[in-house]
């Protein structure tokens, strides 16, 4: 029994879960000028991908980018004033982003101003989900995408499915 | 004769009373319930809901990088609307009750707070065989609208895509066709 436990520990510890627990950040709401809050999960995703008609050309595109897609989720708020969140807010995210698989990418180009952080979870070579925090001095935002994304998907998502505007430049390709 | 007639009165009601309630059933009339405890105000009745139905189908309402196309289904709305009340409360405590009361059986899409303009906006789907139902919950400083509709596929596709502006559009929809 104990050698079992012992085989199987250590695969439970590193099954990380891709989406990630927002609900500390809840209580932002009640200094924040504007909140939004929106959960596409498992089953609408699946809903989603079913609906777009694979014989238009547009919504090809979009059944393409949701297509295997767990859940898109995001918390963002803003604030009239300076210094509404603090540096503990953004660590209930940051300590989660910690954990294994998950890799913070470098170089990420972006075209709005403030600190953008990039994460990937990553299940072996597989992408599991990506986490985008956004913050700049009277701005939060938190974007979670659960299932296998990358920075170009995360770009043509913007602006679709509730995903905000992050400026994010798509990778050029040789 | 007096028999035959208080055991049939008493069948009619056991087999009314038996039918069990299901949740979710009708969500929309607990919505506007809950808003008119939370913040104790008094939704208006709509004599034009009558017709809305009908007029509905030549209703066209703007969606966000489209043409002019219509959302709801013919004959699907229900409207309630609240006209000049003070929507004072805890708006947390509010979300938080409207999610209690409709988690169970709608999936909430997109939620917006805002401070400044104080207004509220809920967007929630569930299954309806092969539609959907989108409930839209508008509060502001003084008024609400609490919309219900039934949309095919094609324009539940388009919400998804663009929550917030489909969610705008639904209740332009609907709010619209007393003005036409």
């Amino acid at each position: 029994m104990v050698l079992s436990l012992l085989v199987i520990l250590p695969f439970v510890v590193h099954a990380q879960d891709p989406r990630l627990q927002l609900s500390s950040l809840d209580h932002l709401a009640g200094k924040a000028n504007q909140t939004v809050d929106v959960n596409v999960d498992e089953r609408l995703m699946k809903m989603a991908a079913k609906l777009f008609n694979e014989k238009d050309a547009d919504e090809r595109q979009v059944k393409k980018l949701v297509e295997g897609l767990k859940g898109i989720y995001v918390k963002s708020f803003e604030f009239d004033s300076a210094g509404q969140f603090t540096t503990a807010d953004l660590e209930t995210i940051r300590t989660q982003l910690r954990g294994p698989g998950w890799t913070r990418l470098v170089n990420v180009m972006s075209k709005k101003e403030g600190n953008l952080e990039v994460y990937l979870l990553f299940n072996g070579e597989q992408v599991g989900g990506l986490a985008v925090l956004h913050s700049d001095e009277k701005e939060l935002t938190v974007v979670n995408i659960v299932g296998p994304v990358d920075l170009d998907k995360l770009a043509e998502l913007e602006g679709q499915f509730g995903v905000p505007e992050l400026g994010i430049e798509k990778t050029k390709k040789n | 004769m007096k028999t035959v007639s208080a055991k049939l009165f008493i069948a009619i009601a056991l087999l009314v009373f038996s039918v069990p309630v299901h949740a979710g059933d009708d969500d929309f009339k607990s919505v506007v319930k809950i808003i008119e405890q939370f913040y104790r105000v008094k939704h208006q009745s709509i004599p034009f809901l009558a017709k809305a139905g009908m007029k509905v189908a030549t209703t066209a309402a703007k969606i966000k990088g489209g043409d002019a196309k219509r959302i709801a289904e013919a004959g699907s709305i229900k409207l309630a609307v609240f006209e000049d009340q003070a929507f004072n409360g805890d708006f947390m405590k509010f979300r938080a009750s409207l999610n209690g009361a409709l988690n169970d059986t709608w999936m909430p899409l997109i939620q917006t707070l805002s401070g400044k303009s104080a207004e509220q906006n809920y967007i929630y789907l569930r299954n309806a065989g092969e539609k959907y139902h989108v409930l839209v919950i508008t509060i502001a400083e003084r008024d609400a609208t609490v919309v219900q509709v039934t949309v095919s596929s094609k324009n539940l596709a388009l919400l998804l895509k663009d929550p917030e502006g489909t969610g705008k559009s639904i209740t332009d929809e609907a709010t619209i066709i007393d003005q036409e």
